[in-house]
């Protein structure tokens, strides 16, 4: 998923600032309050089971094969299920597949649906729903943004190129119960890429019925463990126990309702007002005040995902300048940046990967080093690049709008950089759009490149460097990277295919190719007496295994 | 009368005319386009978008499609909600802020006329000075200083109200967004009602009126209080335009699923059909409130003739 910083960015400032300090009024006299919001749990479930959530954003569209925002895949999550599911901590488990086998070299898998699994309307999901909606998928006439995400099955990028039909696709049902996947190479991430929404089924007699309105609550079938009832764009999206979900007996919650809240100081006050027990995330610069407020009910964990600054290797001055990138990486304190400009809430990045577990991330040396030493380093390289007191770096940051906490974070990475190098920085803050245009384009040297993993494996970040990758807007290229990347792709065996992205992210950053600042963190509100969830890297948390407690108080 | 109306109303489609034209070019004058996203599609998926949003026809049959389409009441399919329409999305939101807005506006003529009006007549007293100066208070500070804080009143600390969502006929959900977006304008309508009331006051009917002998009662009510209006009437025909076509501030504060908030968020996703949608209503709604004004100028004032 690409990170969502875009539609909604001007009220948000605008309101943040406002809540902010108004609420910040409550918490300086008092002190701590949490006393204030004490809820006491019982051990009983509740008698009713109703959850209300937040999302950071509207989704834009409630279809599996278009959708492409953060929000929407927390709706699909609950209304869909895909051959292989997450299970309560986010782990990547059975489910409309039972069990599965795959040929010995990786290429050939061979799936078996449980029989049970039924759609909302009570027919029965078969291996023919699963190859409907991958062709739907790669199909591009559909004009589905995310056709990529299936490359790996044979045949995807010929037809979404429009060079093949979508009959060719490498996915075939053997029977109502039985689907065949026949890859380009071993996939070793293909379970957990099979949990992802654009690998849901879809009932084909309502696509083809209704077209694009078959997202409707009236039209819609779904197979996961709840169906749409209601739908108010940018406002409300309520969903209802499904009664024909094979699990249904395991799921608690009568009723999810999910509010918009793209402005995060909205969301914690209608969680502060009990009108929601969970909310998507909170606003940063609250975070402190929060936490003295509602104590644990703020959770915070790892999220897979880097926010970074990219290099335009193709533009001066970092053409062919391994020096003076190098300098502008090693420049950077990033622990009291990172605590004081991002509230604490993040951990302070180095590697382009975020941590994953088994995945060594091939932490360069320096970042042991004392201040003073990576210093001198960085002073050395920047006059070894031909700039001084004298002749200074004169360069932008060029940012999308956000808000004042991320102006104020690139404002101080230049002023780092000002201070210890001479370098005469300026942030430049465009709209969003305008952003990617140019950054698409070429025309920015040095740019706000975030990135949050699509599923938990590193080649969806490494694949950000690779050589003519669409997503390569710096233009980075280097043979030796690309290779070990392609030889991964070949390699079944998981331990070595991450021995291998390791290596090519250590020639990454000895090419400093990007300016890692940190990894991202998701954050909640959550009431105590919200149970059956757990943190997990992918930020996904299904409704179907949530239950709410006895309690009193909100 | 008839005549006069008829004239208007044809006088208007120029306007909106224009109105959707300059739209139209300044939207696809503005670098990035609808479906520009972090993540590069294929170039396949990306003509297959483009022509099913007809993006890739030459700006001048877009233009012309756009025009016979909007003649027919079709503002086009949502750009950045795939399988929705501006209509569905506008007919959805618009009674929304219409409830919200008319709801306010009904709280500031009342609070605010009662409020101007009786300042006026205690002028330089008490009951001057205070209400005027929370007036000056309410004009100053801005809808979201108000709007949260009357969440964090009412809903966070006593939990007599909701804070936010909509549900449609539910007057505990309206209450604290009207009031949220009336007392700005309930500041402007005590403080002209003020103004015009001193100036009425002081008039020479109103003297003749006195010297007729009648109570003051009858002459506040009768004499006085039409001509006052005629200050508001001009503020209120752009001012109700603003208030039934949503705040995108009211409607983000309160999660209101009213069309203020896309004046903002449509434009910064290029959501074309949706910017020009919701500017040509507004438009419209700008026109006929306008149209609205001067009918209620002849009807407060015999001196206005319409021709």
């Amino acid at each position: 998923m690409t990170s969502s910083a875009s539609s909604t960015g001007v009220p948000a400032a605008l309101l943040v600032g406002a809540l902010g300090v108004l609420s910040g009024c409550g918490a300086g006299a008092g002190g701590p309050n949490i006393s204030a919001h004490v809820i006491r749990v019982g051990a009983a479930l509740a008698s009713e089971q109703v959850l209300a959530r937040t999302l950071d954003d509207a989704p834009r569209s409630l279809d599996p094969s278009l959708m492409t925002d953060v929000p929407a895949q927390h709706i699909a999550d609950d209304l869909f299920e895909g051959l292989t599911t997450l299970d309560v901590a986010g782990r990547t488990v059975a489910g409309v597949a039972s069990s599965w086998e795959s040929s010995a070299d990786g290429k050939s898998w061979v799936f078996h649906l449980r029989p049970d699994a039924r759609w909302s309307n009570g027919a029965p999901v078969t291996a023919g729903d699963f190859v409907y909606a991958w062709r739907r998928e790669v199909d591009p006439r559909t004009g589905a943004q995310y056709a990529q995400g299936l490359a790996p099955l044979q045949n995807a990028l010929a037809i979404a190129s429009g060079k093949a039909p979508p009959a060719t696709l490498g996915a075939e049902a053997l029977d109502a119960h039985t689907l065949t996947v026949h890859l380009v190479g071993p996939t070793p991430y293909l379970l957990e890429l099979l949990a992802q929404n654009y690998l849901y089924p879809e009932y084909a007699p309502t696509v083809e019925r209704y077209h694009d309105g078959w997202t409707q609550p009236e039209h819609m079938v779904g197979n996961g463990a709840f169906v749409l009832r209601e739908h108010i764009i940018g406002s409300r999206i309520t969903l209802e126990k499904n009664r024909y979900y094979w699990d249904a007996a395991h799921v608690h919650l009568q009723r999810v309702v999910y509010y918009v809240a793209p402005d995060r100081s909205v969301a914690a006050t209608r969680f502060l007002a009990g009108a929601v027990q969970w909310t998507d995330s909170y606003a940063a610069n609250q975070r402190a005040w929060l936490i003295s407020q509602l104590g644990s009910q703020v959770v915070d964990s790892p999220y897979f995902g880097t926010y970074m600054l990219a290099f335009n290797v193709e533009l001066a001055p970092f053409k062919g300048n391994r020096a003076l990138r190098e300098a502008l990486v090693l420049a950077l304190d990033r622990e009291p940046l990172v605590h004081y400009l991002r509230f604490g809430m993040y951990q302070p990045a180095y590697t382009l990967m975020p941590p994953l577990p088994n995945y060594q991330q091939p932490v360069p040396q320096w970042a042991d080093w004392s201040d003073g030493a990576r210093h001198a380093l960085a002073v050395r390289l920047y006059h070894e690049a031909g700039y001084s007191a004298t002749h200074p770096l004169r360069i932008d940051i060029d940012t999308s709008i956000q808000g004042s906490d991320e102006r104020h974070f690139f404002e101080a990475v230049a002023a780092s950089w000002h201070s210890l190098l001479g370098a005469q920085v300026h942030v430049d803050e465009r709209e969003f759009k305008v952003l990617i245009q140019d950054r698409v384009l070429g025309k920015l040297p040095l740019f706000y490149a975030s990135w949050i993993g699509d599923y938990p494996d590193p080649n969806t970040f490494m694949q950000l460097f690779h050589t003519g990758n669409g997503n390569n807007n710096g233009g980075y290229s280097n043979p030796a990277f690309d290779r070990l990347l392609d030889e991964a792709g070949e390699q079944a065996d998981n331990a070595q295919r991450y021995r291998l992205f390791e290596q090519a992210e250590r020639l990454l950053n000895q090419d400093a190719a990007y300016v890692p600042l940190y990894y991202y963190a998701t954050r909640h509100l959550v009431k105590p007496y919200v149970r059956g969830w757990q943190s997990n890297i992918t930020d996904r948390n299904l409704s179907r295994y949530m239950y709410l407690l006895e309690h009193q108080g909100s | 009368m008839a005549r006069y109306l008829l004239r208007r109303l044809l006088g208007a489609i120029p306007t909106l005319l224009v109105i959707a034209t300059i739209a139209f070019l300044l939207l696809h004058a503005a670098p990035g386009g609808p479906f520009d996203s972090e993540k590069r599609m294929l170039p396949e998926i990306q003509r297959a978008i483009e022509a099913r949003y007809h993006l890739n026809e030459p700006l001048w049959r877009q233009y012309v499609r756009y025009l016979s389409d909007l003649a027919h009441g079709d503002l086009g399919p949502s750009f950045q909600y795939r399988g929705v329409s501006v209509n569905q999305i506008i007919a959805q939101g618009l009674p929304v802020d219409a409830t919200v807005g008319l709801s306010a506006l009904a709280l500031a003529l009342l609070a605010g006329g009662a409020i101007g009006v009786n300042a006026a007549l205690h002028r330089g007293t008490r009951l001057d000075y205070v209400p005027m100066a929370a007036a000056v208070l309410g004009i100053s500070l801005p809808v979201f200083v108000i709007a949260p804080l009357l969440i964090l009143i009412f809903a966070v600390d006593l939990h007599w109200l909701p804070a936010g969502d909509w549900v449609a006929g539910s007057p505990r959900h309206l209450l604290l967004p009207a009031v949220a977006l009336a007392l700005p304008y309930t500041a402007y309508v005590a403080r002209m009602m003020r103004a015009s009331t001193l100036e009425v006051l002081h008039s020479p009917f109103m003297r003749t009126a006195h010297a007729k002998g009648l109570p003051p009662r009858l002459i506040l009510w009768r004499h006085a209080l039409r001509p006052t209006l005629t200050p508001l009437i001009s503020f209120l025909g752009p001012a109700i335009v603003g208030l039934v076509t949503g705040s995108i501030v009211v409607e983000t504060v309160f999660g209101l699923p009213g069309i203020g908030r896309y004046f903002v968020t449509a434009a910064l996703n290029r959501d074309y059909t949706l910017v020009m949608g919701i500017t040509v209503l507004y438009g419209m709604l700008i026109i006929l409130f306008n149209l609205l004004a001067d009918l209620c100028y002849a009807w407060v004032d015999p001196r206005v003739r319409l021709h």
